[in-house]
């Protein structure tokens, strides 16, 4: 047994857990993947940072597709430094970083542990929810030695136009959390002191009620001017409008709540309801708190700027390369772009071989080939060497940008309530009115004084306190439910919109399909072990997309040496290998006979790759989109209940597997970013409520048109469009359960309404009656408020225990 | 029943107090990361590294449903 | 920029550990021989100086004061400097106050013994010793404070919290009831009449017991919990919850300790309802402590400092459920002396049970750095 262990013993990288090839990489018995991971170990090692190692088991990224040192000079351009820079004074300055490798808890001790491989940094913080690092620095160290740092030891900051721009995007909401303290803090001391009243022991009432009331009074007041302030603006505002929201009977209430316990203790006709006012202020800022609950570490709002790099190797005339900061270049401009960087205007190719993928752009799964001359447009990412490019237009004027601005809008959701309370409110408050007037009148014969108890008693009874909390409490808990599957929205009232969704939109590179992984067939005579071997060599020095799939595709097989290869651009190549000859490309070029037969050439390579080997056909392969897990019960599990739609950039060579999933009429291919965007709105015409999901640049236009647009991404830290939501690749199978569960909450949050108004017409029948005690409101109104927040709690979980 | 003034008048003065302090908490920032001082207190300088074969690969996982 | 260089004071740790198992020894002790008394009454051999009487709140004030105590001093003059990176403010505090506070343990077993007392439970001491307590609670309050403002760590961890509620609210309660006219060097009485004596003396019992014993080991467990764990805190956000709503609602409790006396029922009333709100507040710190080591019960299989933590959690939890409930006054009838005790002895039990593993991750520290 022991030799078995032995030999399938896994060599793992000591930095980032991947699997080792061989032991080739090593230091001190500890193997790495790649030379990268090494370097970080050996900078950790020398600055005495191996705890990092001991925190947990290889913490590390792997540096192997990242290894290439970049430059930082740019960032210590005054334009952009300045930006960066969040406090500067002689001797030192601040400034934060946004690091989405930030995970483990080796990470948080690294990064604040930075003063210990430059003693220039005097102190660096982390904040792992925000994935953030802040650094307060020496002014001798420059933005670009500390950046350099970072990179170094494999944090490489996040740095885009978008990040420079808005600085802080924290929206944590200070005022909303102390004005929960305080109303708590008064809730609690008021209740105190209010209790020898529900107790009703005379004794103590006559010898200290002045004095309690008195303390009531001075804890109430900053409850009242400072802690319910906004409802009684958001409540003015509605009314200059002419619009009745729910804040308009909560001010009604909170006013008439103080207001009478003023008039009762000024005049000592009783106690005064301090503390059902303190306690209604803090349950309702409670739910505020709830509704407000964000992910404060997700961006919804990106816009290309965000997935535009921050700066360009501008090319000099004297041939120098230069690091410029993005906004600074101008047309004319000679440009350098590496592998995985993005063009970031229209160009024309100048040097070298482009090989573009737009697949986030247009949607297109398959790079495009360029040569000298051509024009390549912005957005897209260079895969393969180095090209020269020459800008022809200035980023804002270039084909992405353009089409952002045309067509973005972005939707307005922030903080307002959702529809459905609002227009339950509006007709709750007319009811109140009526109610009170009525009052009035049935009370007009016994005085002014009974008149104004009854009106302020029905008024008090009536705030629609638990109403206000069922909507936040229900739709903030399937909002965290959400969350804990990978499925992220903006706020509550996206629940709300997901619920009334009838029609679906998907886009399918990259969305229903894997964008990271083209799958491939092989059709025709089986290749042996040699054939593929012989394949695998021929493939590997070709510089087209499909090539390098293919190569992927037979990775198992062994590589032989290559006597000679001479390749045609963007049709094929030829290689000899030990004495085969290995024809791959078009179909034109490896069979010639096969074409007279079909009678048809295609000189150039479409989805397809023919080979021969010795001038014997084998066979092709064919490029097959890898769909995600589960896709076709998502997609037909949807299709029951709703209109499915597929809206593709691409070809239409998936027609086939598409159409046996839904109705072919409902599948439109080449579709560009206007296209999908104009389709939202057909649908709209039609009276649709449309949910859209897609991943790209292409769908951006569109995702910000539907009702509801959710952003997908097998990395949510990396870009993704302007969208309600963001969902993980790996999550989409669960979509029916998530649209399902939306209206489940929608429904627990019609029930908790119908229990609050029971609630409110009993208090409301008590109150007619002239009989409401401070006791009994003291009671109602915590009893339905957090029956109502047990209520829609529990009812969101057992619904969404059910559907997901 | 005088002992009832100064009863709650201490209450109150301390509990005033305490309400300061948690307006100071708040407002200069004590309370906008709530996770990773709670990770921060496990490093010492004087780390132990016991069984941590063991519990990295637990701890990881907590800290991802940290996250959620 | 040179880089700063400052040690822990660790030998102040290791001498309130010492004094932490000396004491703790003597204390139960002392409650075995008054526990076999009230079988046996004939121990006491006769001599005034070994009755039952006095020997009782000698028992509970080396229980409380000197073991509970410099446990607590033990604990946080070790996390304090950790948490904040720094070392304590100034160290003839930290020492005027260990030898200050065995100075007052001292003279308290002397006193206690001989007679002398103010005979109000748990603050039987007399007016020279009071001061002395005073005096010593505010070094270590202004050790403690410097400490916080020298640190090198902005966040103030929840322990810290925890540890400054201790002193603020263990101070005025301290001062308010023991005001006290002085008749000779060792007498005294209390400046409050009857009934009002009573109220003032429960109000400082009850929150003694809230924020002497409880405060200060919530703060210990958010410390050592997830250091002996070696994982965060289950939750940081609730235990951020848990202080707040503890220090806003706490503070009230108290008078429940008098249910059926001359107070007036709504204030007895109003003790109970409090006592039973407490469990909130109790509660969310045990639950946060246990979820903490969820997925780890292996390591508390292996770990006794853990096994240890567990147990007096989980009877913290439940003690706190019992007190609350006794306290209703219902349930009260039967006897208030009786329940009391009871479920006293039962929290104290559990806090008895946690010394032993803060002592004990001290000395394994300790252990470390001597390497």
């Amino acid at each position: 047994m022991p030799e078995i262990v032995d030999v399938e013993e896994k060599l793992i990288c000591f930095h980032c857990g991947e699997l080792c090839s061989d032991r080739s990489i090593a230091q001190e018995e500890k193997i790495f993947c790649c030379e990268g991971c090494k370097l970080v170990y050996e900078v950790l090692n020398e600055n005495n940072l191996c705890t990092y190692y001991d925190l947990n088991t290889a913490p590390g990224a792997t540096k192997k597709a990242n290894s290439s040192v970049k430059r930082y000079d740019y960032l210590d351009d005054p334009d952009i430094s300045e930006k960066l820079v969040e406090f500067k004074n002689d001797q030192l300055f601040k400034i934060s970083f946004f690091i989405p490798e930030i995970h483990c808890s080796s990470c948080i001790w690294l990064l604040e542990n930075l003063y210990k491989v430059d003693s220039r940094i005097i102190e660096s913080r982390v904040d792992f929810p925000a994935k953030k690092v802040f650094i307060k620095a020496n002014s001798t160290i420059k933005i670009s030695e500390i950046v350099s740092i970072l990179d170094l030891i494999g944090y490489e900051p996040r740095l885009s136009l978008d990040e420079l721009e808005k600085k802080d995007t924290k929206s944590f909401n200070k005022a909303l959390y102390i004005k929960v303290g305080i109303a708590g803090f008064a809730f609690g001391n008021i209740m105190m002191l209010s209790f020898p009243e529900y107790l009703s022991v005379k004794d103590s009432v006559e010898s200290f009620g002045l004095f309690f009331q008195l303390i009531m009074i001075v804890l109430s007041l900053p409850v009242l001017f400072y802690c319910s302030s906004d409802y009684f603006v958001s409540a003015w505002k509605g009314l200059k409008q002419k619009f009745i929201n729910i804040d308009s009977p909560l001010s009604l209430g909170i006013l008439a709540l103080w207001g009478r316990s003023i008039f009762e203790i000024v005049t000592g006709s009783g106690p005064g309801y301090m503390d059902s006012f303190a306690g209604l202020i803090f349950f309702l800022l409670l739910g505020k708190v709830f509704q407000n609950k964000t992910y404060e570490y997700f961006n919804f709002e990106r816009n290309y700027k965000s997935y535009f790099p921050i700066s360009i190797t501008k090319k000099l005339k004297s041939g120098e390369e230069q690091i410029i900061p993005l906004s600074k270049i101008a047309v004319k401009d000679r440009i350098l772009i590496r592998n995985n960087e993005i063009i970031p205007a229209d160009s024309i190719l100048i040097d070298g071989q482009a090989n573009v993928d737009y697949s986030f752009v247009t949607g297109e799964s398959l790079p495009q080939l360029k040569s000298k001359g051509e024009k390549v447009f912005a957005g897209g990412k260079q895969i393969g060497g180095l090209i020269e490019l020459e800008i022809i237009k200035e980023v804002s004027q270039s084909y992405l940008t353009r089409l952002w601005n045309d067509f973005i809008i972005s939707k307005n959701r922030e903080n307002r309530l959702t529809k459905f309370s609002n227009l339950v409110s509006k007709y709750f408050t007319l009811a109140i009115l009526l109610l009170a007037s009525s009052a009035v009148i049935i009370w007009y014969e016994s005085g002014l004084y009974n008149v104004i108890s009854v009106v302020t008693a029905v008024l008090i009874v009536a705030c629609p306190c638990a109403l206000a909390l069922s909507a936040p409490f229900a739709l903030g808990n399937t909002l965290r439910l959400f969350g804990r599957n990978n499925f992220y929205i903006k706020n509550i009232n996206v629940v709300e919109d997901l619920s009334h969704v009838n029609s679906v939109v998907f886009d399918k590179t990259g969305t229903l399909t894997e964008n990271q992984d083209i799958g491939i067939i092989f059709e025709g005579i089986e290749l042996t072990d040699h054939e593929s071997a012989l394949v695998k060599s021929a493939v590997k020095n070709s510089l087209h997309p499909l090539s390098k799939i293919i190569y992927r595709y037979l990775s198992k097989s062994t590589e032989l040496k290559v006597d000679s290869f001479e390749e045609q651009l963007g049709s094929g190549g030829r290689a000899s290998i030990g004495g085969s000859s290995v024809l791959f490309g078009s179909r034109s070029i490896v069979d010639q006979q096969a074409v007279s037969e079909k009678g048809q050439v295609d000189s150039v390579w479409g989805s397809k790759v023919f080979i021969s080997i010795d001038s014997n056909y084998k066979g092709c392969f064919r490029v097959k989109n890898k769909y995600r897990d589960g896709i076709e019960e998502v997609i037909s599990e949807t299709a029951s209940k709703k209109e499915v739609y597929i809206l593709s950039g691409d070809n239409n060579s998936e027609m086939e597997n598409l159409s046996k999933l839904i109705d072919p009429n409902r599948i439109r291919f080449n579709q560009s970013p206007s296209d999908k965007m104009e389709f939202i709105d057909e649908m709209h015409k039609l009276n649709r409520k449309v949910l859209m999901i897609g991943d790209g640049l292409n769908d951006a236009a569109a995702l910000s048109k539907a009702e509801v647009g959710i952003s997908l991404s097998d990395d949510l830290m990396n870009f993704t469009p302007a969208s309600d939501a963001l969902i993980h690749g790996s999550s989409l199978k669960l979509l029916p359960g998530f649209l399902k569960q939306a209206v489940s909450t929608m429904n627990v949050v019609k029930w908790s309404f119908i229990i609050s108004s029971i609630y409110n017409v009993a208090g409301i029948s008590v109150a007619l009656s002239g009989n409401l005690s401070p006791l009994f409101a003291a009671i109602l109104m915590p009893v339905s408020s957090i029956s109502v927040v047990i209520f829609t709690t529990l009812g969101t979980f057992y619904t969404a225990k059910n559907t997901t | 029943m005088s002992a009832i003034y100064i009863l709650i008048g201490a209450s109150l003065v301390v509990a005033t107090g305490f309400l300061i302090a948690f307006l100071w908490a708040v407002k200069s920032g004590q309370m906008d990361d709530r996770y990773t001082p709670s990770v921060r207190m496990l490093f010492d300088d004087e780390l132990k590294v016991l069984n941590k074969q063991n519990d990295s690969s637990l701890s990881n996982e907590q800290e991802k449903k940290e996250l959620n | 920029m040179q880089v700063e260089k400052f040690s822990y004071d660790n030998k102040i740790v290791k001498y309130f550990a010492i004094a932490t198992s000396v004491w703790g020894i003597v204390g139960m002790l002392v409650g075995l021989i008054i526990a076999i008394q009230l079988y046996l009454p004939s121990l006491s051999f006769n001599l005034p100086y070994l009755t039952f009487g006095r020997l009782r709140p000698l028992h509970t004030n080396a229980v409380i004061f000197a073991f509970v105590g410099n446990g607590i001093f033990m604990g946080v003059y070790y996390s304090m400097q950790r948490l904040l990176k720094a070392r304590m403010f100034n160290n003839f505090l930290s020492y005027l106050h260990f030898w200050g506070w065995q100075l007052i343990i001292v003279l308290a077993a002397l006193t206690l013994v001989l007679g002398i007392t103010t005979s109000k439970e748990y603050a039987e001491l007399e007016w020279p010793i009071d001061i002395l307590i005073a005096v010593i609670w505010v070094v270590f309050g202004v050790n403690m404070i410097g400490t916080i403002l020298k640190r090198r760590e902005r966040h103030m961890y929840v322990a810290i919290w925890f540890y400054i509620a201790t002193f603020v609210t263990v101070a005025v309660l301290h001062i308010v009831n023991s005001f006290e006219i002085p008749v000779n060097f060792l007498k005294s009485y209390s400046l409050y009449a009857g009934v009002q004596d009573a109220l003032v003396q429960w109000w400082y019992g009850h929150n003694a017991v809230a924020f002497f014993l409880t405060t200060p080991y919530l703060g210990l467990m958010y410390y050592f919990m997830p250091k002996a764990a070696n994982r965060p805190v289950y939750s940081y956000r609730l235990s951020i919850i848990h202080f707040w709503a503890l220090i806003f609602l706490y503070i009230w409790a108290g008078p429940h300790h008098l249910l059926y006396s001359a107070l007036p029922d709504w204030a007895q009333s109003l003790g109970t309802v409090f006592s039973i709100m407490l469990i909130a507040p109790s509660w969310g710190g045990m639950i946060n402590g246990l979820l903490t080591l969820r997925g780890a019960w292996d390591k508390v299989r292996e770990d006794p400092v853990l096994k240890f933590m567990v147990v007096a959690v989980t009877a913290y939890g439940m003690s706190t459920f019992r007190r609350s409930n006794a306290f209703i006054k219902k349930s009260e009838c039967s006897g208030t002396l009786h329940g009391l005790d009871n479920c006293s002895c039962s929290y104290w039990c559990s806090w008895m049970e946690r010394v032993p593993d803060i002592w004990n991750s001290v000395l394994l520290n300790t252990k470390t750095l001597e390497n």
